[in-house]
């Protein structure tokens, strides 16, 4: 059998590409790539977050992630963009509709990076290398924006080599070449090594992909646990999992919310909390699922972060009855710390096509039609168009989290 | 040709296959308003930058007794004509 082929195209610095061809189309005539440029955040508020910067920014040493106040401090006339979740969307689906005349198999593997499966395609489209130019000159034509593509023979390799040298280039890192193009690499550049993967390594003195492939597996599995033998060999370039072409099964649904101020007040906490589960009910229910696990997370003031959870015995997707067990969750861990950031999550999904009745809880005949007509309302009129009386005066917002409310987006995964 | 980007109001004419062919329009031009008759269009194209598709116009009409070329775009989405360059 032929070797595999897999191509990984991957967005250079992507929510800023998409927000400057869009502007070029509008017929502005500064490019906001030229310029120290940030998406993220409230431009008037100035809160947030750099989401994606540009590279005159490199300059002023702006780093993603940053708070925009610190940003704003480095570089005082840096444009600030509040991003646009619905133009990315729409950026990486004409993206994926280029791909797909290369390639029936292509996985999308967040918004702005997919897998295509190039594997016998060259008597189409030619030589890897020269197809990765075609595609590559294609977008930039056709859509406007710069992508880097990495060629290897698994995912892993070409997200890798897709990473080397930024914007605009194509990389190939086949196993042969791994000695030279990926040992010298500092060890946090290989995927799922972590910032605390990254910690322990580095104080057991591995800081190179290439020191971690020389290490004995059993040493890193006695500090890594069984992560340890799967970056020992993703470091040896050995990964085999398929270009998915479907969406990945879904194994739990959260929302989480940073509040803009410290949350003290037990009742203000509940209403937080029923803001997110709201968003994550909706989402549950669009899916098709119950959930039997239900989970609280959140972080103080001193960015110690506390989790609880607990099993249900009946399943759900009623917004009331996972909001009470939240509360409850929440009212046995927290101490009345002050808060910064607050998350719920459901998990042990099941589908709701018929729903096993518990003795011991209440009829949900009645929450349920409830809740489906608050759905529909909501799909059809914005989600702001019905709100919860209790968030009257209350300075929170009704809803919180997500990207886009009413549909899908795609997000960051570790599952290659 | 310069870029304005400015929305226009635009009469046109679609084909059976459902192409705009745009016939004139009303700008504004320093407070006023003008209406350009399309003599002629000389090219047509689609352009998807940023996944947003967009037809091109590029035509020519006789403005003040000169002939002008200039540029219109179609934003298909929003469904908006635009007068791009002239």
């Amino acid at each position: 059998m032929k070797r595999r082929i897999i191509f990984h195209i991957d967005v250079n610095s992507a929510y800023l590409s998409w927000e400057a061809a869009y502007r070029l189309q509008q017929g502005e005539s500064l490019d906001i790539r030229t310029i120290p440029a940030v998406i993220g955040g409230d431009p008037q508020t100035r809160h947030g977050i750099v989401l994606a910067k540009s590279i005159p920014t490199k300059k002023y040493d702006i780093k993603t992630g940053e708070t925009l106040y610190s940003a704003l401090s480095k570089c005082p006339n840096l444009l600030i963009v509040r991003p646009n979740y619905l133009l990315f969307r729409q950026c990486s689906e004409a993206l994926r509709d280029v791909l797909k005349e290369y390639s029936p198999t292509i996985q999308q593997f967040s918004i702005d990076e997919y897998f295509l499966d190039y594997t016998a395609m060259e008597n189409l489209f030619g030589e890897p290398l020269q197809a990765a130019h075609t595609i590559k000159e294609r977008v930039k034509k056709e859509l406007g924006f710069t992508v880097n593509i990495g060629i290897s023979t698994n995912k892993l390799l070409a997200k890798i080599s897709s990473d080397f040298q930024k914007p605009d280039k194509v990389h190939t890192l086949f196993p042969e070449e791994i000695p030279t193009k990926m040992w010298p690499l500092p060890v946090e550049d290989l995927f799922l090594v972590g910032s605390a993967t990254t910690r322990k390594l580095h104080a057991r003195n591995i800081h190179t992909i290439g020191e971690l492939a020389g290490t004995d597996p059993l040493y890193l599995r006695s500090f890594l646990k069984s992560h340890g033998l799967l970056i020992w060999n993703y470091a040896h370039g050995r990964e085999n999992s398929p270009v998915r072409p479907g969406a990945i099964p879904i194994k739990g649904i959260g929302n989480s919310t940073t509040t803009s101020f410290d949350v003290e007040d037990l009742h203000e906490a509940h209403l937080v909390l029923l803001s997110l589960v709201e968003t994550m009910c909706t989402r549950l229910r669009h899916k098709g699922y119950l959930a039997q696990l239900v989970a609280v997370s959140f972080r103080t003031n001193e960015f110690l972060n506390y989790s609880h959870q607990r099993k249900l015995s009946f399943s759900t997707d009623s917004t009331n009855e996972i909001w009470e067990i939240a509360c409850q969750l929440l009212d046995e861990l927290w101490q009345g710390q002050p808060l910064r950031h607050l998350g719920v999550r459901v998990g042990e999904l099941c589908q709701n096509d018929f729903i096993q009745p518990a003795f011991f809880v209440r009829d949900r005949v009645k929450e349920r039609k409830i809740d489906r007509a608050i759905d529909e309302i909501r799909e059809r009129f914005g989600a702001q168009a019905i709100i919860r009386s209790s968030y009257l005066h209350s300075g929170l917002k009704p809803i919180a989290g997500g990207v886009i409310t009413e549909e899908e987006y795609p997000m960051m995964t570790s599952i290659l | 040709m310069k870029v304005v980007m400015q929305p226009i109001e635009m009469v046109a004419r679609f084909t059976e296959e459902g192409l705009p062919r745009p016939v004139k329009f009303k700008v504004q031009f320093e407070g006023d308003s003008v209406v350009i008759v399309i003599d002629r269009i000389l090219l047509r194209k689609e352009e998807k930058i940023a996944g947003n598709p967009m037809l091109v116009f590029r035509c020519q009409s006789v403005i003040n007794n000169l002939l002008r070329i200039f540029e219109l775009k179609y934003e298909l989405n929003t469904c908006k004509w635009f007068l791009y360059k002239i």
